[in-house]
């Protein structure tokens, strides 16, 4: 719904557009771009890197949707290019973030840059949690949150600080393939970049390193196979808990302060996930995973486990005629004595 | 005619030991559960989060106290494998000898064919299960736990071992066996002469022990 409202605004503003003075529509984006996507023109400051910005929907209005007065003589003209204000076409966003500490603490393009923005699906965990360390240091916030929150490096690590710092109807399971940063044994890991999974997918391109049969959907087999298969030894899969909504009301929220919300939410909670794969614009796209998957004993996503949430049926009854069998001497036993007391009467 | 004959068995800190060790196992085991099954189990009320700490705390009790009970019998009393290693002889005839008390000759009325001093504490049924409990159970649960109060410093030997859900796997299924041990070692306790006759000594350090005049004939 509110998607298609804003859909509607690209339209009034193409509309728009087509209708101001002739000069300003002179320049395409790849006339902009000759110039702006190269530094030795412009330098590092005014460099726009056209194949990030190219797979942004805001490529699709053109660069004059939102610097209007440009002429034919820029940047000879002596004329400071205009740029419009988010909240213009974005006033949807206004109700959340105006109530938020961030009103007049941050500003869009502190979080966001108009030439790279992404929607939730299309960035990773790591994008997501780069935008805040701008002004909220990763090792500060560990700290912190270490003061309340056990094992706080391995939550900021692993989780987008929005899945804390937002409301969500829903959240679902993101993985990401990560590989080995070098041979050393017990070397670090890093998020894989697509000429990588392009290189091991070979024909199939990146997709087919896990999703076998190309048919955009990965079963709890393709997962099982893509950990088991030797060629893979050095790729892992990492996860993440994201919200599926975006919310500008940064806030704290009491239900993440006491743990239950992620971990005492019981195995139903997390049932969605997706794999994301990057893509060549630098962002990433998800591809579904068979529900459920998350909740696999050991091979489905043997790196991540939530407890309370994730787990696994068929581990609780081994464990179970584990604890059954302890019973069998005191049961059984305790039987057969009771019935022999006698015997043992002197 | 029965005798009573009182030996000093259990001293002031292995009690100690043993009662500390007690406590935080069931801690454990309990508030295991409730992290596991936190829609299920609320034994310990609704806060996730002190459970969770409750757990460490436990957990680390136990494994200290683990390590402290190794070294000692190791390195300043030496006689770890004279109390906790079968001999040869319980081997070839005292397991069978006390396994057919266990579960024949004690329903027919007769007497423990084994007969515990300060120095041979444990029968050779005893001595098998305490060192599967205490050389494989009980180090490998405290590893695993470790591995899992610092995930993200160890991360990378966590993935050598297979990963996050194998961890977790072996430690549930470790508490679980600590669970099915507990049940059958309090149940055994029960089995002296009268059914506190193994408790007291764990209490007072004393052992009442009956001599019979065929407790020597008995085997
Ligand atoms: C011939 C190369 C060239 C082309 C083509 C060009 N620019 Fe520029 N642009 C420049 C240079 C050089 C500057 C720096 C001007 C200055 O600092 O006075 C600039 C400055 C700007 C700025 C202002 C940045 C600031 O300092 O705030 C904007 C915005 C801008 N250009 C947008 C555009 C757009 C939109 C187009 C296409 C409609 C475009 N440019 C086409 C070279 C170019
Ligand atoms: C959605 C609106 C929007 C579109 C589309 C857009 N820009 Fe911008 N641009 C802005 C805003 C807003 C700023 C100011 C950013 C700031 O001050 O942080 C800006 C800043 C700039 C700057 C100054 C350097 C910088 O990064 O701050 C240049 C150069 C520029 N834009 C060029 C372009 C070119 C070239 C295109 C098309 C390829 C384009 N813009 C498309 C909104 C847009
Ligand atoms: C001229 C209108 C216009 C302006 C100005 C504008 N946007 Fe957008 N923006 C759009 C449209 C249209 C979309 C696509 C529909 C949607 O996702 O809402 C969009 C999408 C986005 C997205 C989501 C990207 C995605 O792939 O889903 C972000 C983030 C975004 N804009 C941020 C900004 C920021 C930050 C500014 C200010 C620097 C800004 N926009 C200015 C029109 C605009
Ligand atoms: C504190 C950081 C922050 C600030 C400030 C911020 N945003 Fe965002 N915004 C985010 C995050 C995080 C996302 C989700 C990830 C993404 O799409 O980049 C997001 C997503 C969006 C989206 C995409 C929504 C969707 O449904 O996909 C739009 C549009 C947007 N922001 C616009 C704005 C506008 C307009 C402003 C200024 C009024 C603004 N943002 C200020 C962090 C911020
Ligand atoms: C431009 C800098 C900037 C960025 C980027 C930024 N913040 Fe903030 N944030 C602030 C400032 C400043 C405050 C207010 C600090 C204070 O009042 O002590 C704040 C406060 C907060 C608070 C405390 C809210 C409260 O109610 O006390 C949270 C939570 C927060 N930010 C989360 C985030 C998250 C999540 C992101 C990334 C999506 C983010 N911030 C990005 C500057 C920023
Ligand atoms: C596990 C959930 C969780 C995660 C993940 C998380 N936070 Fe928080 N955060 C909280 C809670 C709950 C509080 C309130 C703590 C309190 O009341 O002491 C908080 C407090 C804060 C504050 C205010 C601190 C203060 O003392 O005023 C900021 C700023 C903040 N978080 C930013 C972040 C940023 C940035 C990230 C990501 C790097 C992040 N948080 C990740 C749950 C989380
Ligand atoms: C936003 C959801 C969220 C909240 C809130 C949250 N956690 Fe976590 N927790 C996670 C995720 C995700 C992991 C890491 C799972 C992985 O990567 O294997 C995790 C891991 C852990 C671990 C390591 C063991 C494990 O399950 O992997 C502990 C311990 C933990 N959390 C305790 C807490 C405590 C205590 C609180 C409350 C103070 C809390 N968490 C709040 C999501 C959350």
């Amino acid at each position: 719904m509110i998607r298609e409202l804003t859909k509607t605004s690209l339209w009034l503003v193409l509309l728009l557009a087509l209708l101001l003075p002739v000069s300003a529509l002179a320049m395409e984006n790849e006339d902009c771009l000759g110039c702006h996507n190269d530094s030795d023109m412009v330098g590092e400051e005014l460099f726009i890197n056209a194949q990030v910005f190219d797979h942004t929907v805001h490529a699709e209005m053109g660069c004059a949707s939102c610097h209007d007065n440009v002429t034919e003589e820029h940047p000879d003209d002596g004329l400071t290019p205009a740029k419009a204000g988010c909240l213009d076409c974005h006033e949807n966003i206004n109700e959340d973030y105006a109530g938020s500490v961030h009103a007049n603490n941050a500003s869009c393009g502190d979080c966001h840059n108009p030439h790279q923005v992404r929607g939730l699906t299309e960035v990773s965990g790591h994008d997501l949690n780069q935008q805040c360390a701008v002004c909220h240091e990763s090792a500060d916030m560990v700290q912190q949150h270490d003061e309340w929150l056990p094992q706080a490096n391995l939550h900021i690590a692993k989780l987008p600080c929005i899945s804390c710092h937002t409301e969500s109807d829903d959240y679902e399971i993101v993985l990401y393939i990560i590989q080995k940063e070098s041979d050393k044994v017990l070397g670090d890991f890093e998020l894989s970049a697509l000429d990588d999974l392009q290189k091991l997918g070979g024909e199939k391109g990146a997709q087919g390193v896990i999703d076998l049969n190309g048919d955009d959907f990965i079963s709890l087999t393709e997962l099982r196979t893509f950990h088991r298969n030797p060629a893979n030894e050095d790729l892992r899969l990492q996860a993440t808990l994201m919200p599926s909504d975006v919310s500008h009301k940064i806030e704290i929220l009491e239900d993440r302060y006491d743990c239950s919300y992620c971990h005492a939410a019981g195995p139903e909670a997390v049932q969605t996930s997706y794999v994301a794969l990057p893509t060549a614009g630098g962002g990433y796209q998800r591809i579904d995973v068979e529900k459920g998957a998350v909740l696999d004993a050991l091979y489905g996503t043997p790196d991540f486990y939530m407890m309370g949430a994730t787990r696994n049926a068929s581990m609780n009854i081994i464990g179970l005629l584990i604890i059954l069998g302890g019973l069998v001497m005191p049961i059984g036993h305790g039987t057969l004595r009771f019935f022999t007391r006698k015997n043992r009467k002197h | 005619m029965a005798e009573k004959k009182r030996i000093y068995l259990q001293p002031k800190p292995v009690r100690i030991w043993h009662w500390l060790n007690a406590l935080g196992i069931v801690t454990l085991i309990v508030s295991g559960a409730q992290i596991r099954f936190p829609e299920h189990v609320s034994v310990l009320g609704s806060d996730y989060k002190s459970v969770i700490l409750l757990h460490n705390t436990a957990g680390f009790v136990v494994a200290i106290s683990f390590s402290i009970w190794f070294f000692y019998y190791t390195f300043v009393a030496r006689n770890m494998h004279k109390i906790y290693l079968p001999s040869r002889d319980d081997l070839q005839s005292g397991l069978l000898r006390q396994a057919k008390f266990y579960f024949l000759t004690y329903f027919l009325g007769w007497q423990n064919p084994h007969h515990p001093t300060p120095e041979n504490k444990f029968n050779p049924m005893q001595k098998s299960a305490y060192l599967a409990i205490m050389f494989v159970l009980v180090p490998l649960v405290s590893l695993t736990g470790i591995l899992l109060t610092n995930i993200e410093p160890l991360r990378n030997l966590i993935l050598m071992i297979g990963g996050m859900k194998i961890l977790v796997g072996m430690h549930f299924l470790l508490a679980c066996s600590l669970c099915a041990f507990l049940f059958t070692h309090v149940y055994l306790a029960t089995l002296g002469h009268t059914p506190l006759a193994y408790f007291k000594p764990m209490f007072n350090g004393w052992e009442e022990i009956e001599e019979h005049e065929d407790a020597v004939t008995s085997h």
